[in-house]
């Protein structure tokens, strides 16, 4: 545990040390003032708009932090051969995995947990109602998006050459997933077998990150989901993780570190 | 004489630059003016529309807070925006209520447990919080002044919803003046001035204007706007009968008659004010 | 006297497309023992296979054939370098942390205490006279200092063995003082060195045993005194011999 944690640590401080995410959240904050200052028809109440535009920020910059951190992770280590003085030590490529996805992980998290107070504030101020239980939702389904997506980035890094190559193909997978993901059964049922039946298994064996993507429960004042279902929701992220970081795992272990 | 060649060549320099300049003022001229229109419509060029007429189903989609179907949700190719067409009967219902309840039975356990993450009921916005679809509104016409059930439907909840008659007028005059030929905001306009502001003599004239534009655009189609037609009319005759010109009433809703599609109506109305003319004038 | 590093028929082959067997021989059947409290030199010409046999011993390879053991472990349990240093040729470590922060993360992994972790760091940075610019980044670093980190990433578990690859590469003179000064303390200590340099003259002061390697064949092994002495030549010369190294005459 010590080892995951100390390898985490390094993750997160790489984070907050690189230009990245501060240029994530002041891109995000200048919009969502700029957005904020205009006035439609002189009626300040106007808010969802501002809610809609902001999530969607704070879903693009979680999503270019989680890929963007988790893709040069491992590929970093061995160009730049940090791997041999971590794994000179008494460290186990499986730690090596985990200890990168608990880093990558934990720093998506925090770079989240600004966003989302930012945005509270923001909506808050206008709004002066501060629907908690539904940020706290909103920011823990994302969050457990971002564990399937960084397994997921996290097992391209080791199967892709390069961690620009790697990012493209998990981004245009994610973002495909996002929008297609839960009307593959629909388009599926008016293709002709075996198609239908392709597409339908493919429908079955995605990631479905769309789940996790509450926002317009967010903006439109929904109630909250039942905490049992975000329970459920969260236990099928953590198996679909594991998965990622079983296979993860698996390939690296053998890997040559271009000794 | 030394620096001969230096001058000569300052010389030819000057030359050119007067000739470029004549070749490049005239295109400075047409940036400059195109420098009058929106970063929007600069950056986005003829996409804009795409733009306009998405953000105009975003309007519907927040007025439906978020309960929308998909392109995949849609069995046919086109579903009316219903923000659009008779803002008035949007709350007729049935037949709404079925339209509306796209989703289904859940296909599978996947979807069934995915509804527990997204908005299943279908409501509309109400108590104020209608003001919510303006933005987009605001931003369709900002793209595509030429889509006029922009301005229609905004002023339509502007004035009728909102109560901001004077946003809503301020609205339509601004579409009025990218569309200058168009009746449906002419029509709209003239609803705020008598419903709203009371002023007979400005819906009258506004109204007018209205029918002599559709009568210059409209009867040569092969499928004319007549229900714009109809509302034109029924309303100028309305006007009329208020203000106490019975025969002008009878008149528009003559020619109302034509183009409903319940002209017995109609019919009835116009056997009701003859018969008032009768009263009023029982020596003719 | 105890093994702590044991090679038995140490085999490690490379896939090569432009060889006519398709493979290329990195080490052949090698064995060695180095024992506790002793300084052992690695020396052989590039390629010869040293890094090679290092990578076998710390993991990073897997060896075809044969096997490879530290203090009696074999060196595929990670367990097995829990009481080793180790000081890779090129030295690169996370930019953006400060000395500091890299021996206490190495630290972490070795589960020291934090108290005891303090004083380590505190006395290491000293020894290796990078005092001054603890609290800087890595990236403002120059390669002298990069080393001594290095070195002192290698110590932070207090070693019982300690494996250096070509420890004074890059460093000046002064530099190289040091680290000659580093291994007569350990030795003195009791601790176990190998290291493998191309700086000959270093490896004759300093060891007590040296093997030399060539094309992945193991060509001599024993205390340098006894090779000397043996050969009649100084080590350089025992080497040149050694490699087959022919003077071209004048």
């Amino acid at each position: 545990m010590n080892t995951v944690l100390a390898l985490s640590g390094v993750v997160v401080k790489e984070l907050y040390r690189r230009k990245d995410f501060y240029v994530l959240l002041v891109l995000t904050a200048l919009i969502t003032l700029l957005l904020g200052s205009v006035q439609f028809f002189h009626d300040d109440k106007i808010i969802r708009y501002l809610k809609e535009i902001a999530l969607l920020l704070i879903w693009i910059s979680g999503l270019v932090i989680a890929v963007g951190t988790t893709a040069r992770q491992i590929p970093a280590e061995r160009e730049n051969r940090t791997i041999f003085p971590l794994l000179a030590k008494p460290v186990t490529r499986a730690q090596v995995v985990i200890g990168k996805f608990a880093g990558c992980w934990f720093a998506s998290g925090l770079a989240l947990i600004v966003f989302y107070v930012f945005f509270g504030i923001v909506v808050g101020s206008r709004e002066n109602h501060w629907p908690f239980g539904n940020y706290l939702q909103a920011f823990w389904l994302q969050w457990s998006m971002l564990a399937i997506v960084i397994g997921l980035v996290l097992l391209g890094s080791i199967v892709f050459a390069a961690p620009s190559s790697n990012a493209t193909i998990c981004l245009v997978c994610i973002i495909g997933i996002l929008l297609l993901g839960k009307h593959l059964n629909t388009i599926a049922l008016q293709q002709p077998k075996p198609l239908g039946t392709i597409v339908y298994t493919l429908y079955f064996l995605i990631p479905h990150l769309e789940w996790y993507d509450v926002r317009e429960l967010v903006e439109f004042d929904q109630p909250l989901i039942p905490w049992a279902y975000c329970g459920l929701a969260s236990l099928y992220a953590a198996a679909y993780t594991s998965m990622l970081l079983f296979a993860t795992w698996f390939m690296f272990r053998r890997k040559a570190l271009n000794v | 004489m030394k620096n001969g060649p230096a001058y000569l060549l300052l010389m030819l320099l000057v030359t050119a630059c007067f000739s470029l300049a004549t070749i490049v003022q005239p295109r400075a001229d047409r940036w400059s003016q195109r420098g009058q229109d929106s970063v929007l419509k600069v950056l986005l060029g003829d996409g804009r529309r795409l733009f306009a007429n998405h953000f105009f189903t975003k309007a519907d989609i927040y007025f439906h807070s978020g309960y929308y179907p998909s392109i995949f949700d849609t069995a046919q190719p086109q579903r009316e925006n219903h923000l659009a067409s008779h803002e008035e009967e949007h709350d007729a219902h049935d037949d709404h209520e079925k339209e509306a309840d796209f989703l289904g039975r859940p296909k599978d356990w996947v979807e069934r447990f995915g509804r527990h993450f997204m908005i299943t009921k279908h409501t509309h916005l109400e108590n104020g919080n209608e003001r919510e679809i303006l933005p987009w509104l605001k931003l369709s016409a900002e793209l595509d002044p030429q889509l006029i059930d922009t301005y229609t439907v905004a002023a339509y909840w502007l004035a009728n919803r909102m109560h901001r008659i004077r946003e809503a007028e301020d609205f339509l005059r601004e579409g009025l003046r990218a569309n200058p030929n168009s009746y449906e905001i002419l029509f709209s306009l003239g609803r705020i001035y008598y419903e709203n502001e009371h002023d007979a003599a400005r819906a009258r004239n506004v109204w007018e204007l209205g029918l002599r534009r559709w009568n210059e655009q409209e009867p040569g189609k092969k499928e004319p706007d007549k229900l714009a037609l109809e509302e034109l009319t029924v309303n100028l005759a309305r006007l009329e009968e208020n203000e106490g010109n019975l025969d002008k009433a009878i008149a528009y809703l003559e020619m109302a008659k034509k183009v409903s599609p319940a002209p017995q109506n109609l019919e009835q109305q116009i056997h009701e004010l003859k018969q008032k003319v009768a009263a009023h004038h029982p020596a003719a | 006297m105890a093994s702590i590093v044991e090679l038995k028929n140490l085999r490690v082959e490379y896939r090569a497309a432009t060889s006519p067997q398709g493979k290329k021989v990195a080490v052949k059947d090698l064995n060695l023992r180095i024992n506790a409290g002793e300084v052992f030199g690695f020396l052989g010409p590039n390629g010869a296979g040293k890094t090679t046999t290092m990578n076998v011993l710390l993991g990073f390879v897997n060896a075809t054939a044969g096997d490879a053991y530290l203090f009696g472990v074999n060196v595929r349990e990670p367990i097995a370098r829990q009481r080793i240093g180790y000081l890779p040729e090129l030295t690169y470590y996370y930019k953006f942390l400060t000395a500091e922060e890299i021996l206490r993360f190495y630290a972490k992994i070795f589960k020291i205490p934090k108290a005891e972790t303090e004083n380590r760091i505190d006395r290491l940075l000293k020894l290796v006279e990078l005092e001054p610019a603890r609290n800087r980044p890595l990236k403002t670093y120059s390669k002298g200092m990069q080393q001594r980190v290095g070195l002192a990433q290698a110590l932070i578990n207090d070693p019982d063995l300690l494996i250096l690859d070509e420890p004074t590469s890059g460093l000046d003179p002064l530099g190289r003082m040091k680290v000659r000064e580093i291994i007569q303390r350990l030795k003195s200590e009791g601790k176990t060195v190998f290291f493998s340099s191309h700086e000959l003259g270093e490896v004759e002061t300093v060891c007590d045993r040296v093997a030399i390697i060539n094309q992945g064949e193991l060509k001599v092994e024993g205390p340098v005194a006894e090779l000397i002495s043996s050969y009649q030549a100084n080590l350089e010369q025992i080497f040149l011999k050694i490699i087959g190294y022919q003077p071209q005459p004048n």
